[in-house]
């Protein structure tokens, strides 16, 4: 399945897009000869527990799931598998958070915490590895991120092959026409938060560009 | 660094609304600020041209009225974050057309504080709605504006 | 010629719409704005003052230029909303490019409105400004 592992909803402060004109496009794309099998809500500082998507989903035939991106004092992290427990942990709003704890708590909460867009200057996780704190958790980056200006996604590959870190790809949207431009590839089905997560803890995944999925057939 | 809770601001201003004062749609403003972005449509360049397509006269462009925000007088929030400031982003809602001549009232109020991180450190967000009205006490335009303070 | 509500596709494209802010075409929109004195705007040796590589465009203007590929795109129109995050500061003196694509077309309150994402491009690519439009067209008879 190709899933959009990060895109942002008007529920973001930056986002000036509606999840059903996100899964509007993906038609669009689908059209095109793309592959979009699913996208994950990742919005800022936040977890919309309220929202449920569900409706819309089967009406475009899109799986949406739910996570986060959360600023933390080492940069941006994804967090998917949100649970109560994790959002009892953590206070989702504070921009200053200690990273190293955040992926403590998420994996202990069931959940997982990626760094987001490793190779962007002045607030990547690169900025943040060395001689600071033991980011020895963390064994997946987002590398590839339809956001990145030139040269940063290739920083974050550097930093994923050095490390033998393994990558997924997020778009990053926060309009329409950006959904799905950059996408994960997972060799099994996923529909749900708790399969997504066993997904990326299984490690059989990729990151894939939007180009990549054309002419595929469905399945 | 500055959790959303901890900006040191003066929140009692939150939400509370102000008149920011009137301004004139002159022509010859619509007409330099067209030539500016090199705008050529007629019903903003060519007062005749505006009358014929069934205008009272010059319609200003979509954007115009975005150019008073700069001259409202606005409260200070006594936002103690941050060295320099940048525009972030601004929506313009246009709810009727605004022509040369018309005298405009704005009003002005602001909407939230916060803080986010990014590429240039931690940042916070200053959002101020503002409204203006014309003469006939017609509500025309809605504009939202982002500011961004940072070291 | 009007262009048409009917014959609007989900993605379409707008433009581009190819210009450049020069020093003086700043200038000139500074001094409708009010801040025709010399600032970061308006002035190179000001702006590097303030730590930036030179003279920036205002947000606004930006602004008006992305209202311009809308205006010319739908004629017969009108411009209802155009909502623009400024990403990156816009240079002076570079072509820019100005693009759109149409994303939603919904019919309101017997309103035609079609839905555009719009962007701020340098000539190779790099969006600096990026923006949501909303357009009511008018119908065929």
């Amino acid at each position: 399945m190709f899933i959009d592992m990060h895109c942002h909803s008007v529920s973001s402060d930056d986002s000036r897009a509606t999840v059903e004109q996100y899964l509007k496009w993906v038609q669009v794309l689908r059209k095109r000869g793309h592959r979009v099998d699913g996208i994950v809500l990742t919005e800022h500082r936040k977890f919309d527990a309220g929202h449920d998507y569900s409706s819309l989903a089967s009406q475009y035939g899109v799986v949406v799931l739910k996570g986060s991106e959360l600023d933390t004092r080492y940069g941006h992290f994804l967090v998917y598998g949100v649970t109560d427990r994790l959002l009892r942990a953590v206070n989702f709003a504070d921009v200053a958070m200690d990273a190293v704890e955040l992926v403590r708590y998420a994996r202990e909460c069931g959940a997982i915490a990626v760094p987001a867009h490793p190779g962007r200057f002045g607030i990547g996780f690169i900025e943040y590895i060395d001689g600071g704190p033991d980011f020895s958790g963390v064994e997946i980056v987002e590398y590839l991120n339809g956001g990145s200006r030139r040269g940063e996604n290739e920083r974050g590959q550097e930093l994923a092959d050095q490390r033998k870190l393994l990558g997924i790809g997020g778009s990053d949207a926060h309009f329409v026409s950006a959904i799905a431009t950059c996408m994960t590839e997972f060799p099994r089905a996923i529909h749900s938060e708790g399969e997504l997560v066993e997904g990326l803890y299984a490690g059989q995944f990729r990151p894939v560009r939007l180009e990549e999925t054309n002419h595929q057939s469905p399945g | 660094m500055a959790t959303e809770q901890q900006l040191d601001f003066d929140r009692s201003q939150l939400g509370v609304e102000y008149p920011a004062g009137a301004f004139q749609v002159r022509k010859e403003d619509i007409l330099r600020y067209c030539k500016a972005i090199a705008e050529r449509a007629p019903v903003h360049t060519d007062e005749e041209a505006a009358r014929a397509a069934g205008h009272p006269s010059l319609l200003a462009p979509p954007t115009f009225c975005a150019m008073f925000v700069r001259a409202m007088g606005r409260p200070d929030i006594r936002l103690t974050f941050g060295r320099t400031s940048f525009h972030a982003g601004e929506a313009l809602e246009a709810h009727a057309p605004i022509y040369a001549g018309d005298t405009l009232s704005a009003a002005t109020r602001l909407k939230e504080v916060y803080a986010k991180t990014g590429r240039s450190g931690t940042m916070a967000f200053i959002v101020w709605e503002t409204s203006f009205t014309n003469q006939h006490g017609e509500l025309v335009a809605s504009v939202q504006e982002s500011f961004v303070r940072r070291d | 010629m009007p262009r048409y509500f009917d014959d609007v596709e989900m993605g379409e494209e707008l433009g581009p719409l190819e210009t450049t802010a020069t020093d003086a075409s700043v200038r000139e929109f500074c001094e409708v704005w009010g801040t025709g004195s010399a600032n970061r705007f308006t002035d190179h040796e000001a702006a590097r003052k303030e730590g930036l590589t030179g003279a920036i465009v205002p947000g606004i203007m930006s602004m008006a230029l992305l209202s311009q590929l809308l205006t010319q795109w739908a004629d017969g129109g009108s411009v209802k909303k155009l909502d623009v995050v400024f990403r990156q500061l816009v240079p002076h003196n570079i072509p820019l490019r100005i693009v759109g694509v149409v994303t939603d077309k919904n019919q309101v309150a017997g309103e035609n409105l079609v839905e555009c994402d719009v962007y701020l491009e340098t000539g190779q690519g790099d969006r600096m400004v990026g923006g949501k439009a909303t357009l009511s067209l008018p119908r065929k008879e």
